[in-house]
């Protein structure tokens, strides 16, 4: 809704305002919905003027349409695929995370949801060399751990530090500090956090659902349009800047029982990420780091596909990833045998 | 001042000349829009489809392909005649930014591809030119649009279709906006409802939305019967234009996830279409999606 207020197109003085008031007209939608002949005359204006002014206000607050061809054309040169840094994890999603788009990971607690967005973040800070934007609201991020990943990647100290300042942390607790910090971010945080040249590609929010679950329920629609706010922010700010979202949520038990939780936030949610992939504990006892990874939601991959892999992946040392890879296949080997 | 009340109501006539629409516009409002009844006929009962100025509604919850008949339907109207489309311009209303560029024109190319082999860039390139994109991010702005594409609509005859994805998605913050006043609530989309109605009768356009479903509904005798999940919630403006409702579900096949992996999962749409005397028509189909987009079983 936007109140109508003098000066806001040409035409548009105090007088006509305050006419317009008088005539119940009081925003735009109202003025650009009534008959523009009847008001003309209460506001004793020109019809002239009248339908100029309509005309402005229509081409300033409507949305503008684009030809899908034109929007083609921007969305091939402007997308980018950011590996994730596993492998197994890239080809469950189709070469890895896509701007403009929002992935969700979901998973009890312990599944390894926020082990896989430090990784995702140090990839980017350190192969890839972009920024990230991390906001933790769960309190589990510490530089300390990013460090020990970020040990296994380079042992020189210096990139090491770089890759560091790369990744951007907002500690927040509750809904409304975060959509304070995804609103700032949109309104010229992004480029403020643009340091060392790179430029935001990620936004990794862990997890959104610690804020939005305490809202939801009950009679209450505060929390369900508060959701609905965080999903536009979320969504706008991957589109308009070119980021790619990765979000984390917790599982509830489903409904039909049995079998493994389902996403939580509810069905209104599960419209808003493009992606959505479940993490679950692999279930070997030998293997404590080994996790599947479903993919539940996707527009271009068969739904339903598992990828395995070992947490262990973004800690390794780089030296040893192909030592490490030949002792668990010759462990296997062993245990063939054995049995 | 007899002079210049004269000379104010010359002004007014010449102006009033010019803003009343001139003989082109007047018959690209009235010339038949493309009738759009042939879009999908394994959709709708009997030879029936949309006819003009009708609403039909997709409504389903996530996964169960509301998105993607979208894209089949888009396809078909901007398709060549010869690739097995109507030539019929499409403008595509997002307010959810749930429109997949990439995944239409992979739909495209693969259904051009079946009909050409050679120069599908250019085909695809003249088909999207065929399509009008408009990203709206609230109720409000949904109305302000809405105005804004009448001249769309008067100017360019070929628009035969909008397509909402989806006409629910401002549900939730007009619902707090309203208070508790629940007419305060529906205000805007039943206003958007009311311009939408009267876009249909001038200019004719058929229109599709989707609708996601606000509750899961769960299988099993557990589930609350007293509250039907597929009842429709939106405003009672919005419901009054709907004339065909598509109900979109996935086949159930059982709690054990891991038996349908890889496996083509198959969904159902249930069509009921009211007519002007009162009477229900049904009809069910089934599809699953391939990479090429949506296939009937």
């Amino acid at each position: 809704m936007v109140l109508l207020r003098d000066g806001m197109c040409p035409g548009l003085d105090e007088g006509l305002v305050r006419g317009l008031r008088a005539a119940d007209i009081k925003t735009v939608e109202d003025l650009v919905s009534s008959d523009m002949e009847e008001l003309a005359q209460r506001c004793s204006v020109s019809y002239k003027a009248l339908f100029a002014i309509r005309r402005v206000l229509l081409a300033q607050h409507a949305a503008f349409p684009v030809s899908g061809a034109d929007l083609y054309e921007e969305l091939l040169s402007s997308t980018a695929i950011l590996s994730t840094g596993n492998p197994s994890l890239d080809k469950l999603l189709d070469s890895g995370l896509y701007t403009g788009e929002i992935t969700e990971l979901s998973g009890g607690p312990g599944s390894g949801k926020s082990q896989v967005c430090f990784g995702v973040a140090v990839h980017i800070s350190h192969q890839l060399k972009q920024n990230v934007i991390y906001v933790d609201t769960t309190g589990g991020l510490t530089a300390g751990r990013l460090l020990q990943m970020l040990q296994a990647e380079t042992s020189n100290a210096e990139e090491q530090m770089e890759a560091l300042q790369r990744i951007r942390v907002f500690r927040l607790f509750d809904v409304f500090s975060l959509l304070d910090c995804l609103y700032g971010l949109c309104g010229g945080g992004l480029q403020r956090a643009s340091v060392g040249g790179g430029s935001v590609k990620a936004v990794i929010v862990d997890s959104v659902s610690a804020v939005i679950a305490p809202l939801l329920g009950g009679k209450q629609n505060e929390g369900m349009s508060l959701m609905s706010q965080v999903a536009g922010v979320l969504k706008t700010m991957a589109k308009d800047f070119n980021v790619a979202a990765l979000v984390t949520n917790h599982v509830t038990r489903s409904g039909g029982g049995g079998g493994g939780g389902a996403p939580a936030l509810g069905a209104a949610w599960s419209h808003i990420p493009r992606t959505r992939v479940l993490l679950e504990k692999g279930g070997d006892v030998r293997r404590p780091g080994l996790r599947s990874a479903t993919l539940i939601k996707s527009s271009r991959r068969p739904l339903l596909i598992k990828e395995e892999f070992d947490l262990k992946w973004w800690s390794r040392s780089k030296e040893e990833g192909g030592g490490a890879a030949a002792a668990a296949s010759g462990k296997r080997k062993r245990d063939e045998t054995d049995s | 001042s007899e002079m210049t009340s004269q000379r104010r109501r010359r002004e007014e006539e010449e102006v009033r000349a010019e803003m009343s629409e001139s003989g082109a516009q007047l018959f690209a409002r009235l010339e038949a829009r493309r009738c759009l009844k042939d879009i999908e006929p394994r959709l709708f009962p009997g030879d029936g489809g949309p006819q003009h100025g009708e609403v039909v509604e997709l409504y389903g919850s996530e996964g169960t392909g509301k998105t993607e008949l979208l894209y089949h339907l888009l396809c078909r109207c901007v398709l060549p005649n010869a690739a097995g489309g109507l030539e019929a311009d499409v403008v595509f209303v997002d307010t959810d930014y749930s429109l997949d560029m990439l995944r239409l024109v992979s739909i495209m190319e693969s259904r051009l591809n079946s009909w050409m082999r050679e120069n599908n860039e250019e085909a695809c390139r003249s088909c999207l030119s065929r399509l009008l994109v408009v990203h709206c991010s609230s109720s409000s702005q949904l109305l302000l649009t809405l105005h804004f594409l009448e001249n769309s609509f008067s100017s360019r005859p070929g628009l035969a279709l909008l397509l909402i994805d989806s006409i629910s998605a401002f549900y939730w913050p007009d619902r707090c906006e309203g208070g508790a006043n629940l007419a305060k609530q529906e205000e805007k989309l039943s206003k958007c409802s009311e311009l939408l109605g009267r876009l249909l009768r001038d200019y004719r356009i058929t229109v599709f939305a989707t609708c996601h479903a606000i509750r899961r509904s769960y299988s099993g005798p557990s589930s609350s019967s007293f509250s039907d999940p597929d009842r429709p919630y939106l405003c009672r403006a919005w419901q009054r234009l709907v004339i065909h409702r598509l109900l979109c579900s996935r086949q159930e096949a059982g709690n054990n996830m891991a038996a349908t992996a890889g496996r083509r999962q198959v969904l159902t749409v249930h069509c009921t279409s009211s007519s002007s005397s009162g009477t229900k028509a049904h009809r069910s189909s089934s599809f699953y999606v391939t990479d090429g987009g949506v296939e009937f079983t």
